[in-house]
């Protein structure tokens, strides 16, 4: 043990304190009234509007397709990074080869020069607009940061209803300790350190693009 | 100007503040930026039906902390490394500096790139990184103006609200040789541009920590702008500096201060990102390659162990800089940051830094309010800041029984015990109130005399009654008694 | 109810006319008022200074003189919180610690006595003009008085009640902090007055005497027509 460390464990320990407080049981909004998959989707949406991140439900694999084709025409980019999610992967198969692909394991030089990223979520929670991305299982971690576009591919079965749920999802696939990083993602980057006037697009991805898959 | 960024001090606070009072252009902008979150954080709580036993109980859990913080950073400790994180304690602002330079030495590293952390503002890390190793860049947007500006952040949230866009505009053109230009959307995208290249070329991140979390020995970092996960992403090398007080017990109990502190400063329902990082890619069960080799977490005493054993004073740890309690106060939101003169402005900084700097390197700063608390509250842990200044004041004026008194000048004791010899007595009370009603009739005497001179310098001077109510209900009372 | 009066150092020296109206109201709303003019001071000043030795000087004389009485009250929200504090003024010495707990119990501020206590909001007053309500900070923050005035004001015949935007805004007194910061004090109030002039009112009405004495002070030097008045002078006007 370093010293600085006894000395450090030893002050807090100086004196005993007369009363320890108890810590309460965690306190989570986990487990509430079911909230129906349309008003999960509708929140997620409302709440992602105000920030200006579109929502999109897709029926199946194809519309999934045809709506990333759209977005990355919209936003008139000509290369994407991809993850190696196994719904990213099947989805960017349909796309046009004008649409330059990387690899999840391409290397920085290439994952700076694309336009978009492509990735799923494995959690987002309606009621903050928040998507949970999990880099232990799926390598995204920057796919979903360095391009200036990001799609997020979100199956339904994943949308979750409150903060709570989030979290109580990601304990239940026994997620939490092990994961070297959990982002949670609720739009795109932003900063109002001028003047107080918001800028969309600072560091991060100046625009979120969400799809909604449902049957996944 | 009194002082220049570096020469500005908490002692020389009013000074200081009289300097921020004859600045509109800063009045304008504190007005407008604590309105504006004052406003926001309303809202957003408005929306929060069980907000009280949020407090309540973040509250609750930060007590029970601190009250045993040795077992909960110990334990952080363990499962940081466990995880694959080295962790390093520092027992003071150069011991910190001291590991982390080293850190950089021994890596080679040539650019370091950092993000917004209020701790390595308060051990003063960039000043000593550039002295021995390099001087690091502010990723944050409001940080990297302050760098550039030379500056020293005025805000908790928006360092650099005291600066127009003019301003910002000017120094852009000065110091990155950009076009002309005064609008946010273009400085910030320039600012990106110039960024990027910094991190792509980083070989060291440093950052601060916003929570630890005991039970997994997790990090989690809340912000905005995209620049915290590229600054612990890029660079293989990640410095995460931390006070020992940011830990938490579980990593469930994130829960609730995602859902005070974001509404609490800024009235979001969340920031845009948050960055929870428990030990390095390598260690994960499966390698992931997409983030830092090395994870080092730099646990920061330098005064905070003192107050988590003062029992009167230990519920200031709880804090989890939210910055709602500058924006409600109202001396901050006519003076700003800057007047205090400490890495921490505003109702916290009145508190904080008296403790951690010690009260002789910060004497006016629990006087720098009038108890009005506001602060109190805001604050989403339910700290009774008043109740703690009136602590503080009483420590400066008496003493704590460990310190000599920091604020005790012989006219002002001489003062206070004449009044108390006056006023615990009716007879003395009505001789002295008499004595004073008579020199009400010297009206130079009322304006030079120091208290009424400060007094009347912009307002009218109250005016005794000729007759005391004492005097006038005893008349009456005898009337009416026949 | 017999209510023992506490004046207040303040009220007593430089608002009579306040406490006169202070035992108006208080009789009229069925009280038995007694004054014992060993009274002095509550000890913030001191207390507020971080002088304590010299705060509890002063507290234990309060303590001796209202020791025994039934119902204190104060036309003043700071002189009560200030009583409420006593316990803690005297944290090591057990039997003031009692004594203090016992007489902060029963010390009450206007507004909070007749409204809670009482149970009395209509005193049968008249007053004419348009009146806005300063919220002081220890009252509203250290002892909940927020309705209390504004269910008081609103049985006055007469009088129109104008919400400022600013009420809770600090006036900026804060004790010696007025003087030993005068320039922060008088901008803190100078926020809170600059409302006045897009809501015009006639009368600025508080239940604290030292936050009237600031804002008088500055809204005559600044030349304005608006009055201040305490409320208990609102209360027992006819």
């Amino acid at each position: 043990m370093s010293d600085a460390r006894k000395a450090i464990l030893a002050a807090l320990r100086q004196e005993p304190t007369t009363h320890v407080p108890p810590l309460p049981e965690v306190m989570t909004s986990a487990g509430g009234p079911t909230v129906p998959l349309d008003d999960r989707i509708r929140t997620l949406t409302e709440i992602l509007a105000k920030l200006g991140a579109p929502v999109d439900v897709a029926a199946d694999m194809t519309a999934v397709s045809t709506r990333i084709r759209e977005v990355l025409a919209e936003h008139g980019a000509t290369s994407l990074a991809l993850s190696d999610a196994p719904l990213v992967q099947d989805a960017a198969k349909e796309l046009p080869d004008s649409i330059e692909q990387f690899a999840h394991d391409a290397d920085r030089e290439q994952l700076l020069r694309s336009n978009a990223g492509l990735s799923t979520a494995q959690c987002a929670i309606a009621e903050t607009g928040t998507l949970v991305l999990v880099a232990k299982d799926e390598r995204h971690r920057l796919a979903t940061l360095l391009p200036d576009l990001h799609i997020a591919l979100v199956p339904a079965s994943r949308l979750v209803a409150t903060l709570g749920d989030g979290f109580a999802q990601l304990a239940s696939d026994g997620t939490s300790p092990d994961s070297p990083t959990i982002t949670f993602v609720t739009g795109p980057s932003r900063t109002a350190d001028i003047e107080l006037e918001l800028v969309v697009g600072v560091h991060g991805p100046k625009a979120l693009h969400v799809v909604i898959v449902m049957d996944a | 100007m009194t002082g220049t960024p570096h020469s500005r001090h908490a002692n020389a606070f009013h000074a200081q503040a009289n300097d921020a009072l004859q600045d509109a252009t800063l009045k304008k902008a504190l007005r407008n930026a604590t309105d504006l979150f004052a406003e926001r954080r309303s809202a957003a709580i408005d929306a929060v039906p069980d907000w009280e036993a949020l407090r309540d109980h973040a509250r609750k859990v930060k007590d029970a902390t601190v009250a045993r913080l040795d077992h909960y950073i110990e334990q952080f400790a363990d499962n940081a490394e466990k995880a694959g994180a080295t962790v390093h304690w520092a027992r003071d602002a150069k011991e910190a500096c001291a590991i982390v330079t080293k850190l950089a030495e021994d890596r080679g590293a040539k650019r370091l790139v950092k993000s917004k952390s209020m701790a390595t503002e308060e051990i003063h890390l960039n000043k000593a990184l550039a002295e021995r190793a390099r001087e690091p860049v502010e990723t944050d947007l409001g940080e990297w103006i302050i760098q550039l500006a030379g500056e020293t952040p005025s805000h908790i949230i928006v360092p650099a609200i005291h600066m127009t866009r003019d301003a910002i505009g000017q120094l852009f053109v000065d110091k990155l040789g950009i076009p002309p230009s005064n609008e946010p959307k273009t400085l910030a995208a320039h600012a990106r541009k110039r960024l990027r290249d910094h991190f792509a070329k980083a070989d060291l991140g440093i950052s601060g920590v916003n929570f630890g979390v005991a039970e997994t020995g997790s990090i989690l970092i809340l912000e905005n702008e995209g620049n915290v996960r590229m600054t612990t992403s890029m660079p293989k090398v990640h410095v995460a500096v931390m006070g020992i007080e940011r830990v938490i017990p579980r990593f469930a109990d994130l829960e609730v201060f995602l859902r005070l502190l974001p509404r609490s400063g800024t009235g979001q329902h969340l920031t845009t990102y948050q960055s929870i990082l428990t030990g390095t890619d390598n260690q994960a069960k499966s390698a992931m390659g997409q983030g830092p080799e090395e994870m080092h977490i730099v646990l920061l005493d330098n005064g905070r162990s003192k107050i988590a054993v003062d029992e009167k004073m230990r519920e200031t740890l709880a804090c989890i800089r939210c910055g709602a309690c500058l924006n409600a106060c109202p001396v901050y939101q006519t003076i700003g940051g800057h007047a205090y003169g400490s890495v921490y402005p505003g109702p916290i900084g009145a508190i904080l830094t008296p403790q951690l700097a010690g009260m002789h390197e910060a004497k006016p700063l629990p006087f720098a309010s009038t108890l009005c608390g506001a602060c109190k509250d805001v604050c989403p842990v339910k700290i009774d800041i008043p109740s703690l200044l009136l602590e503080l004041r009483q420590r400066a004026v008496e003493g704590d029984g460990k310190q000599a008194p920091a604020k005790r000048g012989f006219f002002e004791l001489l003062t206070w015990r004449m009044w108390s010899w006056f006023m615990r007595n009716p007879t003395r009370y009505r001789f002295a109130t008499a004595l004073a009603r008579l020199g009400q009739r010297l009206p130079l005497l009322q304006k030079t005399m120091p208290p009424m001179a400060a007094w009347h310098s912009t307002r009218e001077l109250p005016k005794l009654a000729k007759k005391s109510f004492r005097d006038t209900y005893r008349k009456a009372k005898k009337e009416s008694n026949g | 109810m017999n209510v023992a009066l506490f004046a207040t150092c303040l009220g007593d020296q430089l608002s009579p006319d306040a406490v006169h109206a202070t035992v108006t109201v208080l009789e009229r709303a069925g009280c038995n008022v007694t004054f014992d003019p060993r009274q002095t001071c509550c000890g913030q000043p001191a207390f507020n200074s971080g002088f304590w030795q010299e705060a509890r000087e002063v507290a234990r004389h309060f303590l001796d003189v209202f020791g025994d009485a039934e119902a204190i009250v104060a036309p003043s929200g700071s002189c009560t919180a200030m009583v409420h504090r006593f316990p803690d003024l005297f944290r090591d010495e057990p039997e003031m610690r009692e004594r203090a707990e016992q007489v902060a119990h029963k010390t009450f501020e206007l507004a909070t006595f007749l409204v809670r206590e009482l149970k009395v909001t209509d005193l049968g007053a008249k007053f004419a003009g348009r009146v806005g309500w300063h919220d002081a900070c220890h009252g509203l923050r250290e002892l909940g008085v927020k309705q209390e005035p504004r269910q008081l004001l609103s049985k006055v015949e007469g009088l129109e009640l104008v919400e400022m935007k600013t009420c809770e805004s600090c006036c900026g007194f804060g004790g010696t902090f007025s003087v030993k910061t005068p320039e922060i004090s008088t901008a803190m109030l100078d926020h809170k007055l600059d409302e006045l002039a897009m809501t015009p009112i006639d009368v600025l009405a508080a239940v604290d005497s030292s936050c009237l004495m600031q804002i008088r002070g500055r809204l005559e030097r600044r030349g304005s027509p608006v009055r201040t008045m305490h409320l208990a002078e609102i209360l027992a006007s006819q």
